[in-house]
């Protein structure tokens, strides 16, 4: 009986095997390219906490044996092409390790700290741009191997020379460009001598150790060439609460292999930045045009006001920028263009469901959307979980929505956290 | 620039070892160096403990203009042993740079580093040291001969691979 419900809106097309024997699909990762119709997926092996050393790589981050990123041509399910990442580390979860902007992907490697960047042709293959991390033009690593500086006694023999590379203790590229980012600012900041000396001193040389210590730990494109990455301690990285960690926001031009700014995730200048143009940090794509209906505090005169009010309820606007600057780098395509989250429209509890794709808190009672227009009148409510309601009402419940772009249809799906099925709603407008 | 709040994660740890207020006498001349450095800095040169640490420091060079490696910013560690000055600091490039007397692990390979360190020199001098051989190579006694070779063979070969080095790895 269910299952027909299911099969009156919706018709199996065709069915493709992604994992092999030991990966699995991941359920949470998905992205689309909308230019080409085509679908990127995930499958991978179990995550194993329990992480041998390795060289290059860094500690304290877990790792996957094998993950596979599979290209798909929506139309007809056809492979076109795969993308293998072993013993590695990818936030698969929410696509959260992954950026796609207009054809460009950047995927962010936690275990070796590298973004790598693929471009997806239109004939449907993944093809390598660049590297960033250890090396930052694309050409670098190829430049150093063929200059080589071969010391004494080493002569002509390349694996050694590979070794002592390894082993030797320079910082990465990306760290170079970040660290004289830095020191460039704090030296032109004061024009006295002895100031200048002093304020290295201090804002520098004595945090120089944490800052070679900071791991990329998300990234986002802004245009093509720009990417916003975060940079955090390996705890903060990896742990639910990261409130205690300091974090940091650097944009670096990819193509001038520059830093260009630099902020602590406390800085309200970025704030203000977020807060006035949070659209320009929205940007997945030139040609995704349903994704510039999308209400944010830059574009919806309802959402600046719920901002405003969430501002002067903070305890304190330091904590607040925290806790707003804790969404960059925004998630890909983690944002639903669904008209019914337009805040001209519609007035929803905000904690409760949202244009931004994640995992709520359940109550037992229905959502409510109320219209804008006056007299404010209910317009239809969502309820996500069983129709009779749950048995138990003290369990924790989590529901995530997935509400379809322009048709008038939206699934619900609520899980409680002792691994029982979970339940899928289908909601409609009759 | 915005770095308030970055003790919470440096300090303390295991960088405190050796605190400010030792008074060990390497100590002493340590930080009678460092207010020295400071009142009268080498130009293009600064340098400071790392954390709380004085006996690990770090130094910045700016590449000295009309040289191959002007536009870059090089950084080094500078570590003093515990019966400094009488053995000297050693000075490792965590910064790649093309030169004859630096080593494929950024070891900086200078006489006054090693067998011609004398207790009266000091900070400043050794970073003076390490600036001059950016402008002057010693390919006379390289730890890099291939370089030296070049440098000596064809320098504008040398200097073109250096800049191009100083662009890739140390802007």
């Amino acid at each position: 009986m269910k299952a027909k419900r299911f099969e009156s809106f919706f018709t199996q097309l065709y069915c493709v095997q992604l994992a092999s024997s030991s990966e699995f699909i991941c359920k949470d990762f998905f992205l689309y390219i909308e230019s080409n119709q085509f679908g990127l997926f995930a499958t991978s092996t179990a995550q194993i906490h329990d992480t041998p050393a390795a060289e290059g790589a860094i500690q304290g981050v877990p790792y996957i044996e094998k993950i596979t990123f599979h290209l798909l041509r929506l139309e007809d399910g056809g492979i076109l092409d795969e993308r293998v990442f072993r013993n590695d580390y990818v936030n698969l979860a929410h696509s959260m390790g992954v950026f796609l902007y207009d054809d460009l992907l950047a995927i962010v490697s936690l275990r070796y700290q590298t973004i790598h960047i693929l471009q997806i042709r239109d004939s449907g293959r993944l093809v390598d741009v660049r590297a960033i991390g250890e090396f930052c033009r694309e050409d670098d690593e190829l430049f150093f191997n063929s200059n080589p500086q071969v010391p004494l006694n080493h002569v002509g023999n390349g694996l050694q020379q590979y070794q002592s590379i390894l082993e030797s203790s320079f910082l990465s590229g990306i760290k170079q460009r970040l660290l004289s980012f830095i020191f460039r600012g704090t030296w032109t900041e004061e024009t006295d001598q002895t100031q200048r000396i002093q304020s290295l001193k201090k804002k520098f040389y004595f945090h120089f150790q944490d800052y070679v210590d900071l791991i990329i730990w998300k990234v986002q494109f802004l245009d093509r060439h720009h990417l916003l990455i975060k940079f955090g301690s390996v705890d903060g990285g990896m742990s639910r609460n990261a409130d205690h960690h300091p974090a940091f926001f650097a944009v670096y031009n990819m193509e001038t292999t520059e830093v260009i700014a630099f902020y602590q995730n406390s800085a309200e200048e970025i704030y203000f930045l977020f807060e006035q143009y949070c659209d320009h940090f929205h940007s997945t794509s030139k040609n995704s045009l349903s994704m510039n209906f999308i209400s944010s505090h830059s574009n919806n005169i309802h959402a600046l006001e719920q901002l405003r009010c969430n501002k002067n309820k903070a305890s304190s606007f330091s904590q607040f920028v925290k806790k707003m600057l804790a969404s960059l780098p925004f998630n890909c395509q983690s944002q639903s263009p669904s008209p019914y989250f337009d805040q001209s429209l519609f007035r929803f509890d905000e904690k409760l469901i949202s244009a931004i794709d994640r995992h709520r808190q359940s109550t037992d009672h229905p959502i409510k959307f109320i219209a804008r227009r006056q007299p404010c009148s209910l317009k239809f409510k969502i309820k996500p979980g069983p129709e009779a309601g749950s048995t138990d009402s003290r369990t924790k419940k989590i529901s995530s929505f997935l509400f379809h772009p322009i048709l008038p249809l939206a699934l619900s799906v609520q899980q409680t956290l002792f691994l029982q099925s979970s339940v899928v709603n289908i909601h409609f407008r009759r | 620039m915005n770095s308030t709040g970055m003790s919470a994660l440096g300090g303390g740890g295991g960088r405190s070892w050796s605190s400010t207020t030792s008074v060990s006498a390497s100590g002493k001349r340590i930080q009678k160096e460092m207010t020295d450095l400071n009142m009268d800095p080498p130009s293009d040169c600064s340098a400071g403990p790392k954390g709380d640490n004085l006996y690990h420091w770090v130094a910045t060079i700016i590449g000295p203009p009309g040289t191959p490696y002007q536009g870059g910013i090089f950084f080094l560690d500078i570590t003093f042993p515990s019966d400094y000055p009488f053995k000297p600091p050693k000075v490792v490039f965590k910064t790649r740079i093309y030169h004859c007397n630096v080593d494929s692990t950024g070891n900086a390979s200078l006489d006054i580093l090693k067998d011609s360190w004398s207790p009266a020199l000091t900070i400043s001098k050794v970073l003076l040291a390490v600036r001059s051989i950016f402008t002057n190579p010693d390919p006379y006694n390289p730890v890099i001969p291939g370089i030296a070779h070049l440098y000596l063979a064809d320098r504008a070969k040398h200097d073109e691979l250096a800049a191009e080095w100083t662009l890739r790895f140390a802007s």
